[in-house]
């Protein structure tokens, strides 16, 4: 007798008219995006803003290099909260598990794409990068390290952590049941198998966390290390790349989970999740805006000549409208979050109204570390330079938000973007 | 067992491919005083390294996934 079909949790497999008009939308957007890249490959850089440092008068990275920074930060708060899920058992954190993994995931995905955005000849890039990249350098690990191998590593923890899942999947009869079958290999969910599953789970958090670090820090060295290029050259950029990634992306999490609480059918996350979220960004933020207060006196107080230039253009001169307007963000959202914490209830549109302001404050901040010291941080008697990016670097940056919305929508509908022992625990869910 | 030692192994290849190229095979460390240390000493050498990244995380699939002798005659048993 054949079996019927049923139902799988979470909306898996099923698609609504709204959901498709909006794939739709996000895949159209993604497209003119790539667009955007194909006229650089065929017409060259020359469609971009970017010009050369000094005699041309520009800046050779720009809202790229501002995104591919951005986006790496993103990646840092999903594989960071699964890891401290698992090491620290944070039990209350553990419904929005798949849901950091699969961000994670993604973000890196943009990330490389915004990386090949900014490369003149994206092959030819990528192909010595991994012939010639010294292992030595923060570029390498930044762009082969961090791509390579902590996306790889992200992959391997969510594939291993879902296929549990998987296999209940597995048994329902669904056009997805084939792919269930797939990613859970076998599992059965024996003693034996949870048992040895927790302990990979485990040895693997324990080796993503120093990688993950590693890794952010390195992206904070690539400008940080540079000792002529007044603006970056700092002790300060590398922990401070790692405090703004976790910002950002615990800030696009709680966005991210209020979309899933409120979209996705049976998805009712307790708001023990939002309390925790809550305060983690607030702790994050607050140890942020330090940073950038101390950068900033010892720059304009101690700083040499150029420092000081390019520490006034921030908050003098032409960058002053981002500069501030990202200080407005992380004030606001500090301050949000505190009267949330006062208050002590969930507050949810606050929540979100600060996750949101925070990742708006950071890709200011990316932008702002990226590029007045380029324009305005050449130690060689160069005038000041400018850059202003073109419709090409804004439709490919709109582009990578909307495939990284895709890519999320997407696999909601192919895996639960909950974990479902979570419904077996509450029996609410599924 | 079979499957813990092949983990491991995967495991300790892996990080040992990692430092033997970080050391060896990539561009020398040093002051770069010459055009030797702009180039690895083996072409691909980073690749290599992300090789090795790559095969420690492996070795958690290899560690899950592959089945233990004793595990395959269960799964035969509870077929028939």
């Amino acid at each position: 007798m054949a079996q019927q079909a049923q139902p799988l949790p979470y909306g898996v497999g099923r698609t609504s008219r709204t959901w498709v008009a909006w794939a739709v939308l996000l895949a159209a957007l993604a497209i003119a995006g790539w667009y955007g890249w194909s006229r650089e490959i065929t017409e060259g850089m020359i469609v971009t803003g970017l010009r050369n440092i000094g005699p041309m008068g520009g800046a050779t990275w720009g809202l790229d290099v501002a995104f591919v920074v951005y986006w790496v930060g993103v990646s840092f708060a999903g594989i960071t909260v699964a890891a401290l899920i698992r090491l620290a058992n944070l039990t209350a954190l553990k419904p929005i598990a798949r849901m950091a993994e699969a961000l994670t995931v993604i973000a890196l995905v943009l990330a490389a794409f915004a990386v090949m955005y900014d490369l003149g000849q994206p092959f030819r890039g990528i192909v010595n990068l991994f012939h010639y990249a010294r292992p030595q350098s923060p570029f390498f690990g930044t762009f082969t390290l961090v791509i390579s191998g902590y996306l790889f590593a992200s992959l391997v923890y969510l594939y291993l952590d879902g296929r549990a899942d998987a296999a209940e999947l597995a048994k329902v009869p669904s056009r997805l049941q084939w792919f269930h079958r797939l990613w859970a290999a076998g599992y059965r969910g024996t003693p034996a198998e949870r048992a040895r599953h927790d302990r990979t789970a485990f040895w693997l958090a324990i080796a993503i966390v120093p990688l993950l670090v590693t890794a952010h820090s390195t992206l904070g060295f690539v400008f940080g290390l540079q000792v002529g290029r007044p603006g970056w050259y700092s002790a300060l950029q590398a922990p401070a790349f790692v405090l703004l990634a976790g910002v950002s992306g615990v800030g696009m999490l709680i966005a991210i989970a209020a979309v899933v609480r409120r979209t996705v059918p049976g998805a009712e996350l307790p708001e023990r999740v939002f309390h925790w979220l809550g305060t983690a960004l607030l702790i994050l933020l607050l140890a942020y805006l330090y940073f950038m207060v101390v950068e900033i006196l010892t720059n304009l107080y101690t700083g040499a000549e150029r420092e000081r230039d390019v520490t006034r253009e921030l908050l003098f001169g032409d960058f002053a409208p981002i500069y501030w307007a990202s200080v407005a963000c992380f004030v606001v959202s500090a301050a949000l979050l505190i009267l949330r914490f006062v208050r002590r209830t969930a507050a949810l549109p606050l929540l979100v109204a600060a996750g949101v302001l925070v990742n708006l404050g950071a890709i200011g901040k990316r932008y702002l570390i990226v590029v007045p010291s380029q324009t305005h941080g050449t130690l060689l008697p160069y005038g000041t330079g400018s850059y202003a990016p073109t419709w090409v670097e804004y439709i490919e940056v709109i582009g990578l938000f909307a495939l990284g919305a895709l890519l999320l929508a997407l696999f909601a509908k192919v895996f639960p973007i909950l974990p479902l022992n979570r419904a077996t625990e509450g029996g609410d869910a599924a | 067992m079979r499957r813990g030692v092949i983990a491991v192994a995967m495991v300790v290849v892996g990080f040992a491919l990692q430092a033997v190229t970080y050391l060896f095979l990539a561009t020398p460390i040093g002051k770069p005083t010459s055009v030797r240390f702009s180039n690895p000493r083996v072409p691909f050498a980073p690749a290599l390294f992300i090789l090795g990244v790559m095969l420690v995380f492996i070795a958690a699939i290899v560690y899950e996934l592959l089945p233990e002798r004793g595990d395959r005659r269960g799964r035969e048993g509870e077929g028939s």
